[in-house]
């Protein structure tokens, strides 16, 4: 009786109900680890080694377990910030030489067992760094993005050249250009100023590995990736899925700052989880999608995160006429973001060519006549549904030196079959009299063959006529690449967010097999290529820019442009997505509220 | 018998190099290392590639150096693409074929033959006419209609509107697999010694592909049958049997069936090569890692590695399979000799 007394009294009372708090907080299972789902578009990466990768897809994958020293900024992806750096590079010469420092503690993890003497992690350090650019010019690594460095660091294409030559691949060795000071700090010295070179350090080839990893597992490496990311590789099945988990040893990152969201931003609720740490998700679940419907049937079936809209789906989710999201869409919670792609689609001709090639009034004339007869509209309207942005010039739109409303007086744009044919008499040709039947390359795939039918279609009203060769993708660039192509079908995506990137494209030392695919060679627009190089962005460099545009849209060496615009739809129970291309360091910012995922 | 068998081996021998040869002269035709590098490639690039791919030694070094690979089944090549092993790859690739092209198989067989037997025993009448018009819609509506409609309505529609997720859209996990792996899934398993069976996930992910493949292929199955035991039935043995007072069951299992083996034989085993390389289309929309996808994937990325092991392999089974047809006509058929 008395024990019961206690037990009832208020002491008792407290203490029985401490009891059962604790009691119910040990027998409660653990927290929920929050699993996001999101799709690849495609069979999926074909590597996990950055040295390796050059797809999207590889980019998509190798970003969450690697990290480079800069990265794109979530908030602004046209500008970039540091990632394995304390702060922003910094140069007291013009930009020749760069200091970099490394941020504190941050360290390799690997899931694969012991490889730093009988540890799982270890700090990184200034020699990683230059290890991992050292392995981009190994053939052993396939030189796939040896294009990234070759001349620009003193000294490294000797060394690239000279290691290759030897036996074996050394990379102790020394290369001139780069300077150890400490364990963090170090300089990289370029063989000339060059502005890109820090947009070269965010793309994910570049990524800081470890020297122990790659030798521990050779040719392996490429399954058993060790990074510094926010993630580490759980499951890679190639072509089907790929997992990632939580990284236990990621170092202290934060949610961008509200400021520096844009007012559209914000209006999206974008900026809500400001300064907190990332990453929200504890897992990554990718399925890789090679046909755009089940993907979309998943999305619908909430079971991914987001999906891009294939053309196909498009009537589906958006009103054709207005472009807005169908109300039923709305109405389940699901966001629409449209995304400008950097896209230069164009038609390109060899001004090689005894034909079409040349720089002469006569032969301008020509490939001038040609420009104006062709309906880019045409091609929008009938094949992207009116959704691509067509424009003069070969710099896509949101980059410095894009002409504004897209629209430059220097082009040729089309259609003007009156001038046109003005020109054709010009160039000696009326009417298409004795002009033979001109060489047209294109990659079979896709609607290829329907583009050519409505180019051709176009081009027969001034009396030119093609001669269609629809060819794989391979021979297509073997053609290009060999200069046997007088006109052909490319598409360039910019690698970074700079015109000088598409600029590049025009300059005469990267003629064919480079990517001056069309052989376009000036000593003027050279001259002023190599003055922009070393140009920071600022209105002085932007009127260069305008004036090499106009100076190649008076040549036309090509017919265009046209860029994409992608778009994605997201469900209700993803938060924080603001989907970007060309960086996918993103992914640890998102957050999933199960709460609001359907059943 | 086994001195036919190995005298046909023999003679095959020729026909199989021709093959790898024909395979791998094709391939070479245009050079692959231009894609695989893509549009920013020098020459230097080019070169240092081609020689890492071996595709800068004579055709002829190549093409025995693959065959020497083959002679000692030795596919530790890597794919280009891939970087893994070859034979990895394709051992890896070959057990979710199976479990949606072995089931498909019996299934369509089975119910083919019954269909066809009904159809001929009444042949003319109400029920065959129905049968074949219902064969001759199924094999006039594409594949990919069926695999689109059978993702939307028996998964999605299934799923959302019904709450019944018996299939998923897309998909796989291993039907059977160590029994270590196992351990850790909630799926329920089946032992089998270190290996588990795990018969939700074949419901799961295979079952729709496998519904689908029996539906499409039954309209042409159940017309050939049709028409062999149409023809077998107007034969004197079948008047005989009738005549003696044998059942329509018994004249139609037994007599028919026992007669109509050998183009059944012949129709099943041209199918079983085709059970390896699996069905492209099934495997790419339902996102299974199976052959015909491995296939399709390396043929399209110029995966000379991979393309010329799996062409060598299928060569190699449809060899094997034409001996045993030989074989089995003569144990069906005590009137064929192996000679």
């Amino acid at each position: 009786m008395g024990r019961i007394g206690s037990c009832l009294s208020t002491r008792g009372i407290t203490r029985g109900i401490a009891a059962g708090v604790v009691c119910t907080l040990l027998a409660a299972p653990a927290l929920a680890q929050k699993v996001l789902q999101l799709p690849i578009r495609t069979d999926g990466p074909k590597s996990l080694d950055p040295v390796e990768g050059s797809t999207t897809y590889d980019n998509m994958a190798c970003v969450q377990m690697y990290e480079t020293l800069l990265s794109n900024k979530y908030s602004d992806p046209y500008s970039y910030e540091p990632l394995l750096l304390e702060e922003l590079p910094t140069t007291a010469d013009g930009g020749k030489t760069w200091h970099f420092k490394l941020k504190e503690g941050v360290k390799f993890y690997s899931p694969h067992g012991p490889i730093f003497g009988g540890k799982n992690t270890r700090t990184i350090v200034s020699d990683d760094v230059f290890y991992s650019l050292k392995r981009i010019a190994d053939k052993n690594n396939q030189l796939k993005n040896w294009w990234l460095l070759s001349d620009t660091i003193e000294g490294f294409n000797e060394y690239m050249e000279e290691q290759n030559a030897a036996g074996t691949f050394d990379y102790d060795a020394p290369v001139a250009g780069f300077r150890k000071i400490d364990d963090r700090e170090f300089e990289i010295v370029l063989s000339k100023p060059v502005t890109k070179f820090l947009w070269i350090l965010t793309m994910f080839q570049t990524s800081v590995v470890p020297r122990e990893a790659v030798e521990a597992f050779g040719e392996d490496f490429a399954f058993k990736p060790v990074g510094t990311g926010p993630f580490i590789l759980d499951e890679w099945i190639p072509k089907q899925r790929l997992s990632v988990n939580r990284n236990p040893v990621y170092r202290e990152v934060f949610y961008p700052e509200r400021s520096e969201w844009s007012r559209e931003d914000r209006r999206r609720r974008l900026h809500l989880p400001a300064g907190e740490r990332v990453p929200f998700v504890d897992r990554i679940e990718f399925t890789m999608f090679v046909e755009d419907n089940p993907m979309w049937l998943q999305f619908r079936a909430g079971k991914i995160g987001y999906t891009e809209v294939p053309d196909e789906y498009y009537a589906q989710a958006f009103d054709k006429r207005t472009h807005q999201l169908k109300p039923e869409m709305a109405s389940e919670g699901v966001d629409a973001h449209a995304n400008k792609l950097l896209d230069f689609i164009f038609r390109g001709f060899n001004m090689d060519d005894a034909v079409v090639g040349g720089y002469t009034e006569k032969k301008k004339a020509l490939r001038q006549a040609m420009s104006l007869a062709m309906d880019l509209d045409e091609f929008n309207r009938t094949f992207y549904s009116g959704l691509n942005v067509v424009y003069d010039g070969p710099i896509p739109p949101q980059l410095d030196g894009h002409p504004e409303d897209g629209r430059s007086p220097a082009a040729y744009q089309g259609p003007n079959l009156e001038l046109a044919r003005q020109k054709m008499i010009e160039a000696g040709y009326p009417s298409g009299e004795g002009l033979a039947p001109i060489k047209y390359y294109a990659n079979r795939g896709g609607n290829s063959p329907e583009q050519t039918e409505l180019m051709q279609r176009q081009l027969a009203r001034i009396g030119v006529r093609l001669d269609v060769q629809l060819v794989d993708f391979s021979t297509l660039i073997e053609f290009v690449n060999k200069k046997k192509a007088p006109i052909f079908s490319f598409a360039w995506s910019s690698d970074y967010p700079d015109a000088e990137n598409n600029l590049a494209l025009f300059y005469s030392p990267n003629e064919s097999p480079g990517s001056n695919h069309f052989n376009y060679k000036r000593a003027d627009y050279d001259a002023m290529y190599e003055q922009i190089l070393t140009m920071t962005p600022g209105s002085e460099r932007t009127a260069i820019y305008e004036q090499m545009r106009d100076m190649i849209l008076e040549d036309v060496p090509y017919i265009g442009s046209m860029a994409r615009e992608r778009h994605y739809l997201i469900n209700p129970w993803l938060l924080n997505c603001k989907p970007t291309e060309r960086f996918y360091s993103w992914y640890k910012y998102l957050d999933v509220d199960d709460a609001k995922r359907p059943g | 018998m086994w001195a036919y068998v190995i005298r046909r081996i023999v003679y095959f021998i020729p026909v199989y190099l021709g093959i790898i040869f024909l395979v791998m002269a094709m391939l070479r035709i245009n050079d692959p290392v231009y894609a695989y590098l893509g549009k920013n490639a020098s020459e230097m690039e080019i070169q240092q590639t081609r020689e890492r791919f071996g595709l800068d030694r004579p055709f002829i070094v190549q093409y025995a150096d693959f065959v020497w690979d083959v002679a000692r089944f030795d596919f530790s090549q890597r794919s280009w693409e891939q970087k893994r092993p070859v034979g990895q790859m394709i051992a890896s690739a070959i057990p979710p074929t199976l479990f949606i092209t072995v089931p498909s198989l019996i299934l369509t067989a089975t119910i083919s033959i019954a269909i066809g037997l009904i159809c001929s025993f009444n042949r003319g009448r109400w029920l065959d006419q129905s049968l074949m018009v219902l064969a001759v819609l199924g094999m006039s509506i594409s594949y990919l209609v069926y695999i689109i409609l059978g993702q939307y309505f028996g998964a999605y529609v299934l799923g959302q509107d019904m709450g019944l997720t018996p299939f998923e859209i897309e998909g796989y996990e291993p039907v059977v697999g160590l029994r270590q792996a196992a351990e850790g899934s909630s799926s329920h398993w089946w032992n089998l010694g270190d290996w588990v069976f795990t018969p939700m996930n074949w419901v799961k992910y295979c079952m729709l592909p496998v519904i689908i493949g029996v539906i499409v292929a039954m309209g042409y199955d159940t017309r050939f049958y049709r028409a062999v035991m149409v023809e077998e039935s107007g034969r004197d043995y079948i008047v005989t049997a009738r005549a003696k007072g044998a059942t329509a069951k018994k004249i139609m299992f037994v007599h028919m069936l026992k007669n109509a083996m050998i183009p059944i034989i012949t129709r099943v085993m041209i199918t079983l090569p085709f059970l390896i390389t699996g069905s492209i289309l099934v495997e790419q929309f339902f996102g299974i890692p199976g052959m015909g996808r491995t296939l399709i994937t390396a043929i399209t990325s110029k995966d000379f590695p991979v393309v010329q092991a799996t062409v060598a392999f299928f060569a190699g089974i449809v060899i094997l399979t034409v001996i045993l047809t030989d074989v089995l006509y003569a144990l069906v058929d005590p009137r064929v000799r192996l000679s």
